[in-house]
């Protein structure tokens, strides 16, 4: 019985050195990848038209804007009085 | 064939489980529905002492072949997925589809305290050793103190199989306790004013470092503890599924379904081995005490280490959250927190005491894999095929 007890007690401080061994190894672990990959603040979302440049309408050439105009009713079969041009982003 | 009215009768009579009926039968029935009176009016961890409960109730229903043992039996297949170490860890793939280990991230010093809290699994282990078990029962009976119930019948299953009814019922039964069991230990060992300290807000993670932690850890550790790799790498692959965010099917399958449907069939498997002849011993008696001393030495290891860290690190850590390294999520965390919140309502221990355990998980994980690897076989014992084998000479059996 006595050698069983110590064999047990043997076993424990085995047992608990490899426990914490695994552990502080990935404690170390999770620090590094934590140090190499920090937390970076997700982006916020813009809306498309404020992330683009604006361009004035009045500093675009006023036959480019006709131009596009009658495209653009064309293609959507609407009246060119029926919607309004805001801006042109160029590329 | 003729029968006589009498003979008919007789022969009635003598095939109803009345006939069969053992003193030890009626005292299994009677310990299948304290389990259930526990479950369902104490709300006593009712997922699964529910369906142990009952398991137990079927197992011991005299000729209706549905104890483990009973070889072509219902139960019996399920038992198989016990025997061969297959529903333990599917239960871990769940659990680690539900764990969030951000706070253990967070502030990884906290793996520690999950190191700590397995002081319960090893003084227990001293324990048994002094109540006459061997070694290998001895460390089945230990990892109770991990506080982990598909850990301790991964074990059991694998070190003293005779003895996974009475550990499985132990591990469970004080896991539903742990919040009677904790509080007077942790009050017990903490004054008013390490009770009342507030602990720093956690630092966000990184979602790489949340993608890489869980493959990084069944790299470091299935390495070192070969044996530990079907629960720890189940945990991990579940957790993998949860962070990846390219597996929402399967993370939903995984943290819903799958742990429902296997944690049905694990607590059947193990209510089925709950009969007269291997629940009704002494050693019964040794389990359910020594169960106890595990959860309560493993609450006093991890506050006591909290303490040596809090002191250490200028009183930054409430050492209330020591005590939820012993596993039992969120439970434990829970624990912490009402205990914290006794002290200060304004004290929020919860996130803080979630690092600890999740830890805790890890760490009895951990300390199972040293079980395996010095007292049994760490490539599992049978091969696939002999288990295959094993399986369809079973289902022929019972077709004949």
């Amino acid at each position: 019985m006595d050698s069983m007890v110590i064999t047990s007690l043997t076993v424990s401080l085995i047992a608990i050195l490899v426990i914490f061994t695994v552990l502080v190894i990935l404690i170390y672990t999770i620090k590094l990848l934590v140090h190499f990959i920090p937390y970076e603040e997700p982006p916020t979302q813009k809306s498309t038209s404020a992330a683009l440049p604006k361009t004035s309408p009045s500093s675009v050439s006023p036959d480019i804007i006709s131009a596009i105009t009658a495209v653009m009713a064309t293609h959507l079969g609407k009246s060119p009085q029926e919607f309004h041009i805001n801006q042109i982003n160029p590329k | 064939m003729e029968l006589t009215f009498g003979s008919a009768a007789t022969k009635i009579i003598g095939s109803t489980g009345f006939s069969s009926l053992t003193i030890g039968d009626g005292t299994m029935i009677l310990v299948a529905c304290v389990l259930l009176y526990l479950a369902i009016w104490k709300k006593f961890e009712p997922l699964l002492l529910l369906p142990i409960g009952f398991g137990c109730l079927l197992a011991n229903l005299p000729l209706s072949m549905m104890a483990s043992t009973d070889s072509g039996g219902l139960l019996n297949f399920f038992y198989q997925g016990v025997k061969h170490e297959i529903l333990p860890p599917l239960v871990f793939l769940g659990v680690g589809a539900l764990t969030d280990f951000g706070p253990l991230l967070a502030n990884p010093s906290t793996l520690l305290l999950g190191a700590a809290a397995q002081i319960g699994v090893y003084t227990t282990l001293v324990g048994a050793v002094f109540l006459g078990f061997d070694l290998k029962e001895a460390s089945a009976i230990g990892i109770i103190g991990g506080a982990d119930g598909p850990t301790s019948i991964f074990i059991a299953s694998k070190l003293a199989p005779h003895l996974l009814a009475p550990i499985a019922v132990a591990a469970y039964s004080y896991m539903s306790l742990v919040p009677l069991i904790q509080p007077p230990i942790m009050r017990w060992l903490t004054t008013a004013e390490e009770r009342k300290i507030k602990m720093e807000q956690l630092k966000p993670i990184s979602q790489t470092v949340k993608i890489i932690f869980p493959i990084v850890v069944t790299i470091v550790c299935c390495l070192m503890l070969p044996g530990v790799t079907p629960l720890l790498g189940m945990l991990m692959l579940g957790n993998l599924f949860r962070e990846s965010g390219v597996t929402a099917r399967l993370h939903e399958t995984a943290e819903t379904h799958l742990i429902n449907i296997v944690t049905i069939l694990l607590a059947l498997a193990v209510g089925s081995s709950m009969t007269a002849d291997s629940f009704l011993r002494l050693e019964t008696i040794k389990i359910i005490i020594l169960g106890l001393l595990a959860f309560c030495m493993a609450t006093a290891g991890g506050v006591i280490f909290a303490k040596i860290m809090s002191k250490l690190s200028g009183g930054k850590i409430n050492p209330l959250i020591g005590s939820a390294g012993v596993s039992a999520v969120p439970m434990a965390a829970r624990v912490s927190q009402r205990v914290g919140a006794e002290e200060d309502q304004t004290n929020f221990l919860l996130m803080h005491a979630m690092g600890p355990n999740v830890a805790g998980v890890i760490g009895s994980a951990v300390a199972a894999g040293v079980f395996i690897s010095l007292f049994g076989d760490p490539t599992g014992g049978s091969t696939h095929a002999e288990v295959a084998t094993n399986l369809i000479s079973t289902m022929s059996a019972s077709l004949k």
